[in-house]
């Protein structure tokens, strides 16, 4: 497989330039923004397959970026970059229609197959966002849901999608999990689209609570 | 440098320098600070400067001026050279001026009565207290507070006795008696009540229109001086935050800069400190490690395990719930586990899952390491493992250790929620 074109969103010049460095050699950069406007025109007109958005900027952030430019161009896939543990700016912006989420301090060799991965059409779940993901379709105690007033096919997820985000959260990685479960890769990253799917259509009040608490959608 | 003058005057003996006094005065400290420098009784210049006020109204223009003038004890410099010091606050309080004698000058201009001494320099007292409060130190401006809010209960203080009757009724026989005056003046009570009154309303409206801008002015400028304090304030505690914190953590880093590992370290935990603070502000301080709920007492651990090993924790935590005996327990065997793994497997990171279910709450531990073969241990591991299984057991929880050689361990602790004392 050729290289995937990257492009770089991010306000601080010493994350972008250690990010470089990493990836140099094993991916094309076509370009890097500092913040949200030139980030949106440049990415409409450089076209990447693969956008590392950092979650928290001036101006809106990540967010505001998917938001512009998403919609426009579905062949450019975005993978959240973050230092925050704020789990409804993850969710919000997962919901928007990024395709993964990973922290900053992940390390060089695994963000390159994270890039790899979304720029194959895959998702990316970092154990942070399978926990993420678990809280938010939890039924906490105190405050049963009707099951009457959820949508199974978007409201819920399946044990078997439990199941692998549970092994994502405690540490396993998708060949790790195939053989847990002895599904085929292939089955597990199935599993990981439809709860991203669940996630991004899903009416949960969990999940709308949290965005319209921010005036997001 | 400020001087502090003696509070108390010694009688017959003048003491240097004049200053107001900034304890046991009154209103600004003019008369016992005069009393201190010339050796008398406080009390004497205070009725000198009450007979002086009779005399239209001098002793009280003496008053604020001095008040305005001569600098505070404790303090370096007066409040009129603090006011002329800064060129928008002179500006403001000169426009006021200007303002104030111009419609002094029309009203004299116009011939109406009541406008002679006494009007001339109750004004002009009344614009030197407003320049005093402007440009009062904090300390100042906290005692003219008290005495602002104090004021209109101080008459209402029967306990007070004969004094508070001579606060009350003193100055109010005094505005009857130059309002009658006045009235009079104009001629006769009843006489000339309608035209007074028209010229009394013309009055008003003219100085509205004449002060109004001044006014909105000097409000304007009084909410700013508050927001900036504000603003100084924030500053205060963002920058005493980012010392504490921060600065201190680079000083190590500079330090330690030749061991990459320990670089790390400290990297690692203030990153953490520093993310906490900045989007769990009200945490801060209330996570002792012996208390708060689950997911606190995991963060804790991760902390620790992190700072004390050197190996990278993720952490991940489904749902909460408060922490008892038993979860403390929980957690304990978790450490157990997470520094078995730091410790012996080689692997940099290790990774914790904690998730509280309705029915029970379980705890994983994982390392990618170089794993182990369960049944034949070195006998100190074989201890730690037994350890973390006492633990367990003692608090009716399971324990499950899955081990590879060379594919990592990983350590399952479940605790059932029914079993958590309620």
């Amino acid at each position: 497989m050729s290289q995937p074109r990257v492009f770089l969103v991010d306000d601080h010049e010493l994350i972008r330039s250690g990010i470089r460095s990493e990836l140099s050699g094993s991916v094309e950069i076509v370009g890097e923004a500092d913040e949200v406007g030139a980030a949106i025109e440049m990415i409409l007109e450089r076209t990447p397959d693969v956008v590392l958005l950092d979650v928290h900027m001036p101006d809106g952030g990540g967010l505001a970026v998917l938001q512009a430019v998403g919609h426009a161009d579905a062949a450019t896939r975005f993978l959240a970059l973050s230092v925050s543990d704020a789990s409804e700016d993850v969710i919000a912006l997962i919901r928007a229609g990024a395709r993964g989420y990973v922290t900053k301090n992940i390390s060089g060799p695994d963000l390159i197959d994270a890039i790899y991965r979304i720029a194959a059409g895959d998702v990316v779940f970092s154990p942070r966002l399978a926990g993420f993901v678990l809280d938010a379709f939890a039924n906490p105690d105190g405050s049963p849901v009707r099951i009457a007033d959820l949508d199974p096919e978007l409201d819920q997820l399946t044990p078997r999608e439990q199941q692998v985000l549970r092994l994502i959260a405690r540490g396993y990685s998708y060949k790790d999990i195939a053989s847990e479960l002895t599904i085929s890769i292939k089955t597990v990253e199935s599993h990981v689209s439809s709860v991203l799917r669940k996630l991004q259509l899903s009416n949960r009040h969990q999940l709308t609570n949290w965005a319209t608490e921010r005036h997001l959608f | 440098m400020p001087v502090t003058t003696a509070s108390k005057p010694i009688l017959g003996v003048p003491q240097l320098p004049l200053r107001r006094s900034s304890s046991g005065n009154v209103l600004g400290g003019v008369c016992s600070g005069l009393a201190v420098r010339l050796g008398v009784r406080d009390r004497t210049i205070r009725i000198m400067f009450s007979v002086g006020a009779l005399f239209f109204g001098f002793g009280l223009l003496l008053y604020v001026a001095v008040w305005l003038f001569l600098t505070r004890s404790g303090e370096d410099t007066s409040i009129g050279s603090r006011l002329a010091s800064t060129r928008r606050r002179t500006r403001s309080l000169l426009l006021s001026l200007v303002v104030i004698l111009a419609v002094l000058a029309i009203l004299n201009a116009l011939n109406l009565h009541g406008t002679g001494g006494f009007a001339w320099s109750l004004a002009l007292s009344a614009f030197g207290l407003f320049a005093i409060w402007r440009g009062s130190s904090p300390d100042e401006r906290a005692h003219l507070e008290g005495l602002v809010n104090a004021a209109p209960v101080m008459g209402a203080a029967s306990s007070r006795g004969w004094k508070a009757l001579v606060l009350r009724v003193v100055p109010g026989i005094v505005l009857v008696v130059v309002g009658l005056q006045i009235l009079n003046k104009i001629g006769g009570i009843w006489g000339a009540a309608v035209p007074a009154l028209l010229g009394a309303v013309v009055l008003l409206v003219g100085l509205l229109v004449l002060l109004a801008p001044w006014w909105l002015q000097n409000v304007r400028d009084l909410s700013s001086e508050r927001r900036e304090r504000v603003r100084i304030e924030e500053r205060a505690s963002m920058v005493a935050h980012i010392h504490d914190s921060v600065l201190q953590t680079l000083t190590l880093i500079e330090r330690a800069a030749s061991s990459e590992s320990d670089v790390i370290r400290l990297a690692r935990a203030q990153e953490r400190e520093l993310r906490q603070w900045l989007f769990n502000p009200d945490s801060i301080g209330t996570s002792a490690p012996t208390d708060g709920s689950f997911a606190t007492l995991l963060g804790a651990l991760e902390n620790d395990v992190e700072n004390d090993y050197g190996v990278k924790v993720q952490l991940v935590v489904v749902g909460d719930c408060p922490s008892d005996e038993k979860t403390r327990l929980l957690v304990a065997a978790g450490r157990e586990a997470a520094i078995n793994a730091a410790k012996w497997s080689t692997a940099s990171t290790v990774s914790i899952f904690g998730e509280v279910e309705p029915s029970k709450v379980s705890l994983f531990v994982r390392d990618t390491g170089n794993g182990f073969d369960p049944d034949a241990v070195a006998s100190d591991r074989q201890g730690i493992a037994l350890s973390i299984k006492q633990r367990m057991a003692q608090i009716g929880g399971a324990t499950t250790i899955r081990s590879t050689l060379g594919h990592g361990t990983e350590v399952e602790l479940v605790l059932p929620r029914a079993a958590v004392g309620q």
